[in-house]
């Protein structure tokens, strides 16, 4: 009972910070439509910031994470207005082509300008555990869980409670006619993405205390990311959230039944599958899938 | 891709280019004595035609797969575990390697064809991935990351040469069999019927398109050529593992070269890997692999979004302008 306790916790915070992502990459997917190839480099990005910070100047993750993620956000900007918005209303060879190849560069940049070594962040949430009713969590783990959950309720509150939230929602509902009652659209697709990979962005600087950090690390993510996406429903931001607590603990569960590699073959299986038989996702809108631009 | 986009060449002309093109490239290790360049001839070869089979079912079907890998990883190691195991020649391998892509290429056409955009890329995405999972932990089978070695024993009857130039007419000899299918299914009802899925479903299917039909036909010839390339590939290099067959990055590099060279057009994907892999090539001995791979990010990022029609467009435009001088001075002249 102990075991299984562990394992379910274990995955739900391994699942909280697979939100953190798979929120932002959603909230891109839905009102963009453009599935942003590049997300987890964005989070590479945020674990060197927070590397350098803490080897050069010895700051705390905890506290250069304020520092980073506007940094990342700003870039985020850039790499939207430069790649992303020129390829919206492409064809589908330039809209998933544009954001892979720009996952291409910032990789291998990354792995120009600071080598293939791997590095890690030692601080004290390194190793550092407390135990809750026989359960011990990692205080890292934790702290990303609380920051993962805490962005989804407020990118919650904010889309459903205020003015420029509805405004985002109109423009994943129909961009033609949001821009037709005043809305500017290009505004909201310049925030959006921004705003989703700067969560990508603080993330990264989070984990740094836990996770090795090294060029291709995004890529590690990338795929687990896409299968939450997909199973929640691709534009879809509390099936997100749900669908990456459920891998979590999936992937916990499996790695423990039937070993990592095999586990990851089994809720691949389970992608295929839903792909096929529910393309829309757990709490994707009907017909989503078939939406052309 | 509109009407006006078609070639500026006739049918009988482009067969007397392709012809004459053919006669040069035949030509090649008769000139070409620097072993390395005649490596990464045939490198180019392999290459465009990988391209081309990606290119029937991305270029003609709209259907943008990333996980082409996966087929030509099949066909490497089916003929080569046949060759070690079994001792079969991989020149009836690579039917074996075919057969066996050509069938999973059929179902993952008949489970993704209602699929569209995003969606479509990301089940073939997930598809080459399960492959490679398979691939790196069946080491019963495959000895997984360790990777197979094939023994030179015997020589060409095992597909097996001592001679560069030997490889570089079997890269020849698949290139022209990839072309060669290319071309037909361009001219064929297929073709049209492919090319009318891609641009609008519902109006071809309203028109008697037979949909699901067209699109698993063109997925399993597609991952049957991918897999003739993959047999050749391992009979060329002599070593395979998963990470140079069926790694992610692989599918990736594919779909780059056929969409850089022009997809959806015969030569496009050919003209691509005469682009892509000589470069690529040269900007990894010159800047590093990394530095390599920055610039093939840029260049795929700005192809898409400048030129998404790739070279070939260029090129056409080039023989139209020349056409038209031609013609103006021929008007002078008389």
């Amino acid at each position: 009972m102990q075991l299984v306790l562990q394992i379910v916790a274990n995955g739900l915070l391994i699942g909280g910070l697979y939100a953190l992502l798979a929120v932002g990459l959603t909230l891109i997917f839905g009102v963009l439509r453009v599935v942003n190839f590049a997300h987890a480099e964005f989070m590479m990005l945020g674990m060197y910031g927070a590397y350098w910070l803490w080897s050069i100047y010895g700051l705390d993750p905890y506290v250069s994470v304020f520092l980073i993620t506007p940094v990342v956000f700003l870039l985020g900007v850039a790499v939207d207005r430069l790649v992303v918005q020129r390829s919206i209303g492409k064809p589908d060879v330039t809209v998933v082509f544009a954001t892979l190849g720009l996952s291409i560069l910032l990789q291998n940049a990354a792995l120009t300008l600071w080598r293939a070594d791997i590095r890690s962040v030692s601080t004290f949430a390194t190793g550092s555990v407390f135990v809750v009713g026989g359960v011990r969590l990692s205080v890292a783990m934790t702290v990303s869980f609380a920051a993962a959950l805490l962005f989804a309720l407020g990118l919650w509150f904010f889309l459903t409670r205020t003015m420029y939230g509805k405004a985002i929602q109109a423009v994943a509902q129909n961009r033609r006619a949001a821009a037709l009652m005043g809305i500017d659209v290009k505004r909201v697709y310049l925030f959006t993405y921004s705003v989703a990979v700067a969560a990508a962005g603080a993330m990264g600087v989070l984990v740094a205390p836990i996770f090795t950090i090294f060029p291709r690390v995004g890529q590690t993510h990338i795929v687990t990311i896409f299968v939450i996406v997909v199973l929640g429903g691709l534009g879809s931001v509390p099936g997100a959230v749900v669908a990456a607590l459920l891998v979590g603990i999936i992937r916990a569960g499996a790695g423990f039944l039937i070993g990592t590699a095999w586990g990851e073959l089994a809720y691949f299986a389970v992608f295929l599958l839903v792909l096929i038989v529910r393309p829309q996702g757990f709490f994707g809108r009907r017909g989503a899938e078939v939406y052309g631009g | 891709m509109r009407i006006s986009d078609a070639s500026p060449i006739s049918p009988a002309g482009a067969r007397i280019a392709a012809a004459a093109a053919l006669v040069l490239l035949l030509c090649v290790p008769l000139v070409v004595r620097d072993i390395y360049r005649l490596d990464l001839g045939i490198t180019v070869l392999i290459w465009a035609s990988l391209a081309t089979a990606w290119n029937i079912s991305g270029g003609f079907a709209g259907g943008l797969s990333l996980g082409h890998a996966a087929f030509f990883g099949v066909g490497a190691y089916t003929s080569t575990l046949l060759f070690l195991r079994l001792g079969i020649t991989p020149w009836i391998g690579i039917f074996a390697g075919a057969v066996l892509a050509a069938m999973l290429g059929a179902l993952l056409g008949v489970i993704t064809f209602r699929l569209k955009g995003p969606f479509f890329v990301l089940a073939t995405l997930a598809f080459g991935i399960v492959v490679h999972i398979i691939n790196v932990n069946w080491r019963g089978l495959t000895r997984g990351a360790a990777g197979l070695l094939l023994p030179f024993r015997g020589g060409p009857q095992n597909m097996l040469f001592l001679n560069l130039w030997a490889y570089w007419y079997t890269g020849l000899g698949l290139l022209v069999l990839t072309v060669g299918v290319s071309m037909g299914i361009e001219r064929s009802r297929l073709g049209y019927y492919l090319v009318a899925l891609r641009e609008d479903e519902d109006a071809a299917r309203s028109l008697g398109v037979r949909v699901v039909r067209s699109k698993v036909i063109a997925a399993a010839v597609s991952a049957a050529l991918a897999a003739c390339a993959g047999s050749v590939y391992a009979a060329f290099i002599q070593y395979i593992d998963p990470d140079s067959t069926t790694q992610f990055e692989l599918s990736v590099q594919i779909a780059l070269v056929a969409i850089v060279g022009g997809m959806g057009t015969t030569f496009g994907p050919v003209l691509g890997a005469a682009i892509v892999i000589p470069l690529g090539e040269m900007l990894r001995a010159r800047l590093g692999g990394g530095a390599a791979l920055v610039v093939y990010g840029f260049l795929l990022m700005v192809i898409v979004l400048t030129a998404p029609n790739g070279a070939i467009a260029g090129v056409r435009l080039l023989v139209r302008r020349l056409r038209r001088l031609i013609d103006s001075r021929r008007k002078a002249d008389a």
